[in-house]
């Protein structure tokens, strides 16, 4: 009895050094991680695209308070080749930006978003966290230096629902040839919790000789989503204000 | 392949001058001349100068014509705020391209027109590409890039005419310890002035990549543009920091003060140097080892690095003291 009352007054004690001891071990292994990317990384310089490593872990870290993103589905994409990421969007939700910050932490590389204002200082800012213009050429240049981008589809209010895919950026990835990826995203306004799940490579159905092959691709992509997004479901803050309908799945 | 004649216009140049010594090296070069308003920067061996002013049209077409060669490398190109202010750099230029381009046209024996460009020449308009690569559209939004524009034109019109290939080369802002650059002026200045709100990223490129890649140009016949721009990125606040200079932020008005002071202090800040540190100035080098074999040898933060290595003034003194 005394033994069996020992393990129940033990057990939460055990749970609770293993759980100190993770939490420590954790901690440690980032501050090593960050100490050894600190000093691998030259100070004081951007990328050929002007991207500021720096300033993006800066960003990222910062980004902490508002999402804490879940990335799910990554391993699909290559450490080292060029892809295009195509993500839902919503008004003011910011998704590829923050879709680009947690990718880019996930996979431990570069990762850059489409749309940057060409204005300063807005535009500056966005392209040292790693920011292109909105512009095929643009896109495709990125896409074959081999680096990883990220674009958002037309902003959509309803739930489920993906706006139009731009079928001329995904035609500079397939211009570029590289893979298209869908993600769907879900955000909330109302807390951090954040999810962003990478499908499979999108495939072009048939073979076309002309622009129709990206128009093709493009709906494709679109329909991936919101079919990823079903599978998602509806995210939760576990308050109240889930009765109301502003879940705001797919990234309000 | 061996034995071909070349000719080098702006040899007097730091730059047409390194070129010219590679050249020497070369194999399939056999005969080489040159010319230009200055006599070169050090001792050619096989080259063979002419010094004649860019307006001496009559005397450039008889010296190139006699010559008669295969390949031409047009270097002679005068930056704004370099060498020359930016009005008589531009007419020299164009005096330079027009005779030195024309009487090439003349030589039966031309294969091959070879001419030194800029990445100026695609403009840094408000949505013009942060990379551009050799296809996206020439849209000069300063002198210089006009100017290189206009070379390019010049060349490309005569080679259509008598059926010549031409390649441009078109180089990041060059910097070597004695090219004179108006960018390398501004950044080995004791304070650099940058853009608080912008402080956009450029890269630059070596002088002997540069030399390099026109050689490269001049060896495989290149007959289509190519950005020659060193890897990587700087800012100019990086820059600075990097040289332990001290930035100076500046906002809209500043800037014509910056620029009238800088004037006076003996780096003048052109156009195309202002766009720089406003838009920033960087292009798509992927193009480089497919069409000329090589790739730049220092990243862009070296030869900032380097910029700052150079030593103000080397005093030597006498081995043997007279007085």
């Amino acid at each position: 009895m005394s033994s069996s009352l020992g393990r129940v007054i033990n057990f939460p004690a055990r749970r609770g050094t293993e759980l100190a001891t993770s939490v420590v071990s954790r901690a440690t292994s980032g501050i090593s991680a960050a100490t050894t990317r600190f000093t691998a990384e030259q100070t004081a310089t951007v990328d050929d695209w002007g991207r500021d490593p720096q300033l993006v872990r800066m960003i990222t870290t910062l980004s902490h308070f508002r999402w804490s993103v879940t990335v799910g589905g990554d391993q699909h994409l290559k450490r080292r080749k060029g892809a295009l990421v195509v993500v839902n969007a919503r008004r003011f939700a910011l998704a590829p930006i923050f879709s680009a910050l947690a990718i880019s932490e996930a996979l431990d590389r570069p990762v850059r978003f489409v749309g940057r204002p060409d204005t300063a200082p807005i535009g500056s800012f966005s392209r040292r966290l790693g920011g292109l213009l909105d512009h095929p050429d643009e896109v495709a240049g990125a896409l074959s230096a081999g680096e990883l981008v990220v674009m958002g589809a037309d902003h959509d209010p309803r739930l489920r629902e993906v706006g139009i895919v731009d079928h001329a950026l995904v035609g500079a990835a397939m211009l570029s040839s590289v893979p298209v990826f869908p993600a769907a995203t879900a955000s909330n306004p109302m807390s951090r919790n954040a999810r962003i799940e990478v499908g499979s490579a999108t495939r072009p159905g048939r073979k076309r000789r002309g622009p129709l092959a990206e128009l093709e691709l493009a709906d494709r992509v679109r329909d991936d989503i919101e079919l990823m997004l079903e599978e998602m479901g509806e995210m939760r803050t576990g308050t109240p204000l889930d009765w109301l309908p502003i879940t705001a799945m797919g990234g309000s | 392949m061996g034995g071909r004649r070349v000719f080098v216009s702006g040899v007097g140049g730091e730059l047409g001058t390194l070129i010219a010594s590679l050249l020497e090296d070369e194999s399939w070069v056999g005969e080489l001349s040159g010319i230009d308003a200055d006599p070169p920067r050090r001792r050619l061996h096989r080259t063979a100068f002419h010094r004649m002013h860019p307006d001496e049209h009559d005397r450039i077409v008889e010296t190139v014509t006699k010559f008669n060669p295969h390949v031409l490398v047009h270097v002679g190109v005068w930056e704004p705020d370099a060498r020359a202010a930016p009005h008589v750099a531009a007419t020299l230029t164009d005096q330079a391209a027009t005779s030195i381009i024309g009487a090439a046209a003349e030589c039966p024996a031309l294969e091959n027109v070879i001419v030194r460009s800029g990445i100026e020449i695609y403009g840094r308009a408000r949505g013009a590409l942060t990379r551009p690569s050799e296809s996206a559209p020439i849209q000069p939004t300063s002198q210089w890039g006009h100017t290189v524009a206009g070379i390019e034109h010049t060349a490309a019109l005569v080679g259509e005419r008598v059926g010549v290939t031409v390649g441009a080369v078109r180089l990041a802002p060059v910097l070597g310890p004695h090219v004179p650059s108006p960018l390398g002026r501004l950044l080995r200045m004791p304070a650099v002035p940058f853009s608080v709100l912008a402080d956009p990223p450029f890269a630059v490129i070596q002088d002997r990549d540069a030399a390099l890649a026109i050689v490269a140009a001049a060896r495989v016949g290149l007959s289509e543009p190519v950005n020659v721009v060193a890897p990587g990125a700087i800012t100019v606040l990086q820059a600075a920091r990097r040289g332990r200079r001290i930035p100076i932020p500046l906002i809209g008005r500043d800037w014509r003060i910056a620029r009238a002071m800088s004037h006076m202090l003996g780096a003048p800040i052109p156009d195309h140097l202002s766009e720089v540190f406003h838009r920033g100035r960087l292009a798509d080098n992927s193009r480089m080892q497919e069409l000329l074999g090589i790739v730049p040898e220092t990243k862009t933060t070296d030869v900032v690095d380097r910029l700052y290595d150079w030593p103000t003034v080397i005093r030597q003194p006498a081995r043997i003291q007279v007085a």
